[in-house]
């Protein structure tokens, strides 16, 4: 209940199989762009499917689509986590 | 005539669409991966003429990337009469976030549900009349990848569309930006085909295209979202987003009824072995192995099956050429011969790039190819590549041989225009299948023992050149270089069919052949010509002349008293003896079996009744004539492989060479060396030919590599330089033509001949003064070369990229 405020999330932060809500999105220009029209929009879930095997990128489910990005561009997605 | 545009997003099967609609007479670029240019073609379907445009995949119509830059200002500026959207049926929610962009621009519009296959595959159940209903669309079903079935229905749809005109276009409620739209909207005095409202949408977005179009200032704009924010508390972007997936989600959720909750799960289950931690890179391994194996090695093999039906072309082509008389070669035969060997050295590719070609289509239509990116993103990322360069790479010959060309032809796909550039640049420094003859006979000749080990540094070493390179250009003449944020959709897995893929691998192999070969040609002719004159000193050719005809005299003197005299008893006689003796000679060395051999002979004796029996004793006496006649084709070659070392010699890229020598001198190179670089430039293969030509003294029974060995003149130390020097060499003008293409610029294309070439001399020179210095042996040269390299490398990969992820807020 409290962990929304004590802790805030990223895309970055979020483990292999955790789900979450999109609930901002820090980028700018092109970037902010680039991920609203592929689905990374405030109040939709979001789903952490794996690391790539060195780490980064990472891959995750939006909008029943499967979508990699790195993990310096998922730090600026703000989350809350489901459960 | 009607314009039609074709917009879609990414992995929507447009192209496929677009082959389909425009058949195969099309002038397309089609290059693997994204087009960036558009592609257009004209049909005639019921009397009247269709111009069809290919606009590149995008996923919304913002201003930030090229490709949507490009969708957008040809929807606005070109007066297009109907859009056709194609839209995967799998993922419909997300692509009616373009459809209604594309709505709102207010034109006729055609929707083509594409895919419909997978969508059945997942059981998603759409009501077409309904989505038709909503949208006030006509929709054609299709599946691409059967061919031609719906061409009729969707040109008819396109005809039909081309005749209404759209009094209100199709409206988004977007609740509380309404008033501010309309506010805008009055704003607007400008007459267009396209709705105002759509106008106004995209200038609260501040598209600065839109912006500059309706003539309102950006602080205007600036004004009114700062009141949205102040006032309702909204990003005005996000918003936006927000409202458009909403209302597709509505649409979606009124028509399409979903049987399955998940996601394709056969994509799931394959993900997670491929994708696996651990067994991702031995996939991964074993995907590039097996292209490297079927494509290189097998279509290596397969040119043993293709070559002769060449060599054979050859031979035809020679047989219609004048032949020569003795030492006398006519330069037309001299010219045509040259031209031919250039040509057929690029066809023997062939079935290599069709192999290679319809492989990558695989990769690209089951989908693997994002993946690949995914996997190795993280180390190419450490030296400003992509993971989308891995390809192009592995196609250069990031093992033992591949081709520069599909290689740099592959970066089309890297979405990031810095990584792509540094791409392009590093690709050429990979071992091209044409540096291997090159390596093999070095290596032959002065490194017998070690050679496994020699291949193992030369293979591997150019990874790490390639790093450097990429690091360094990425870090210094690229540095301003546009990036693109890594964000990649991975598609579901699709099975190829074999007629797309057939389709689009003869597609690329027949650009390779045009836009390749015609340059190759015309360089041909200049390295003939350079190689040709000024020629022989009158001087020297008499001294040859009269070699030639002691040689001569010693054969009339052998066949005096032979019954067959009255054969060979003038000078042409002679001449078309010897001919007809290597003429036999070499289509005997391409026929195997007995019987071909008997009908071969039958053939020859049936077109030279008189001289074949001497080419082919049956008595002794013919026998007699036959071996003079061998001695006097050997002397006649050795004169001729003479006058052509002369004719090298005194050429202007002989004299060239000669003016290199000063410097290259410290590499170890000597002219003769630096011609067989220098006409390298053509075609690799041509360094191997010429350093043979020019080492091969006439004493034939000693092979290339040994006459190099025994020559006396070179150590293992110049045979390392030399190779250290091809390592780096700059690629063949082949590569340079696709460099141009793909980089669009002849300042790269530059860049790319002169900075290797540069770096090869300087290297070979550092490393071969250091040889001498140190007295290394050629193994330990090229050790310590290794060593470097590889230690560069890692040093390199330790300094962060400046911009390595993408920077926030970037704006022009």
């Amino acid at each position: 209940m409290t962990q929304t405020t004590a802790s805030t999330l990223y895309l970055s932060d979020l483990i292999q199989n955790q789900r979450g809500i999109i609930q901002s999105c820090n980028a700018e220009g092109m970037l902010k762009q680039k991920l609203l029209s592929m689905g990374f929009i405030p109040g939709t879930e979001i789903m952490m499917l794996r690391n790539a095997p060195l780490r980064d990128p990472i891959e995750v489910k939006v909008h029943n689509c499967l979508i990699t990005i790195r993990r310096s561009e998922a730090a600026l997605l703000r989350i809350e986590a489901i459960c | 005539m009607l314009k039609v545009a074709l917009a879609g997003q990414p992995n929507c099967g447009k192209s496929t669409i677009f082959n389909m609609l425009s058949g195969v007479n099309q002038h397309v670029a089609n290059y693997p991966g994204v087009t960036v240019d558009k592609k257009s073609a004209t049909l005639k379907f019921q009397g009247e003429q269709f111009e069809i445009v290919d606009l590149p995949g995008t996923y919304s119509f913002s201003t930030y990337s090229l490709e949507e830059m490009v969708a957008k200002t040809f929807l606005l500026d070109e007066g297009t009469d109907v859009i056709v959207n194609v839209v995967d049926a799998s993922s419909l929610r997300r692509n009616l976030y373009l459809t209604f962009q594309l709505l709102e621009l207010g034109k006729p519009l055609v929707m083509i549900l594409n895919m419909m296959d997978i969508a059945e595959r997942r059981e998603l159940e759409i009501d077409i009349d309904r989505l038709s209903k909503m949208l006030n669309v006509t929709i054609v079903e299709t599946v691409g990848t059967k061919r031609g079935g719906k061409k009729r229905e969707i040109l008819e749809a396109i005809a039909q569309a081309g005749k209404i005109s759209i009094s209100e276009p199709f409206k988004i409620d977007y609740m509380e930006f309404e008033t501010f739209i309309l506010e805008i909207e009055q704003m607007i005095e400008f007459d267009s085909t396209i709705s105002k409202r759509w106008l106004a949408i995209k200038a609260l977005e501040a598209d600065k295209v839109i912006l500059e179009k309706v003539n309102i200032c950006k602080e205007t704009i600036k004004d009114v979202t700062s009141n949205i924010h102040t006032k309702l508390d909204l990003d005005v972007d996000q918003t936006f987003a927000r409202i458009r997936y909403d209302s597709a989600d509505v649409v979606y959720h009124k028509c399409v009824k979903e049987k399955k909750q998940n996601l394709d799960t056969l994509t799931a289950k394959i993900d997670r072995v491929v994708l696996n931690k651990w067994l991702a890179f031995p996939v991964l391994g074993l995907v590039i192995y097996l292209i490297y194996q079927l494509s290189i090695v097998w279509g290596y093999k397969l040119t043993n099956y293709t070559w002769p039906l060449l060599a054979a072309l050859k031979n035809g082509i020679v047989a219609l050429l004048p032949p020569p008389e003795l030492t006398n070669v006519p330069i037309i035969t001299d010219f045509s011969i040259w031209m031919v060997n250039s040509a057929i050295a690029l066809l023997n590719y062939i079935p290599i790039f069709f192999i290679l070609f319809a492989l990558i289509a695989v990769l690209e239509d089951v989908g693997y190819m994002p993946r690949m990116a995914f996997i190795l993103d993280r180390v190419f990322r450490k030296f400003g590549l992509h993971g989308q360069s891995t390809l192009p790479l592995v196609l250069g010959g990031a093992f033992v041989g591949g081709c520069a060309v599909p290689g740099v032809m592959a970066t089309k796909g890297i979405a990031d225009d810095r990584a792509r550039l540094a791409t392009i640049l590093t690709v050429p420094y990979m071992n091209c299948l044409a540096k291997v003859p090159f390596y093999t006979l070095l290596l032959g000749a002065f490194f017998k023992e070690q050679m496994a080990l020699m291949m193992f540094f030369i293979s591997t070493v150019t990874l790490f050149i390639a790093l450097i390179i990429a690091k360094l250009a990425t870090s210094t003449v690229l540095k301003n270089r546009e990036t693109a944020p890594f964000i990649m959709e991975l598609p579901t897995y699709h099975l190829p069919t074999l007629s797309g893929v057939l389709f689009r691998a003869s597609q690329r192999v027949w650009l390779y052949v045009k836009k390749v070969m015609t340059i190759v040609l015309a360089v041909a002719v200049v390295l003939f010509v350079l190689l040709q004159y000024p020629g022989v000193s009158d001087e020297k050719m008499t001294d040859f002349s009269q070699q030639m005809d002691s040689a001569l005299e010693k054969f009339d003197k052998t066949v005096k008293d032979n019954l067959h005299y009255q054969h060979v008893d003038q000078i042409a006689e002679v001449s078309n003896l010897v001919n007809l003796y290597d003429n036999y000679k070499n289509q005997r060395m391409l026929t195997k079996t007995k019987s071909a051999v008997a009908s071969l002979d039958a053939e020859f004796l049936a077109k030279n009744p008189e001289l074949f029996p001497l080419v082919r004793p049956q008595d002794k006496d013919a026998r007699e004539v036959s071996k003079a006649a061998r001695r006097l084709s050997k002397t006649n070659k050795r004169l001729q492989i003479a006058i052509k070392n002369e004719k090298i010699t005194n050429s202007f890229l002989g004299m060239f060479g000669r003016a290199l020598e000063p410097v290259t001198q410290y590499a170890g190179f000597d002219w003769r060396i630096n011609v067989a670089f220098l006409s390298s430039f053509a075609a690799r293969e041509s360094a191997v030919a010429t350093l043979g030509s020019i080492y091969e003294k006439g004493k034939s029974n000693l092979s290339a590599e040994e006459s190099l060995a025994q020559d006396g003149a070179y150590t293992p130390i110049h045979a390392a330089a030399m190779l250290l020097f091809m390592i780096l060499t700059p690629p063949c003008i082949a590569t340079m033509v696709v460099v141009k293409l793909q980089t669009n610029s002849y300042r790269w294309m530059l860049f790319a001949i002169f900075f290797p070439t540069t770096l090869g001399v300087v290297l070979s020179i550092l490393f071969f003064s250091m040889a001498v210095q140190f007295s290394w042996s050629g193994l330990e040269l090229m050790r310590n070369f290794y060593l470097s390299a590889a230690t560069l490398a890692l040093i390199l990969s330790l300094f962060k990229t400046k911009q390595s992820g993408w920077q926030v807020g970037k704006s022009q």
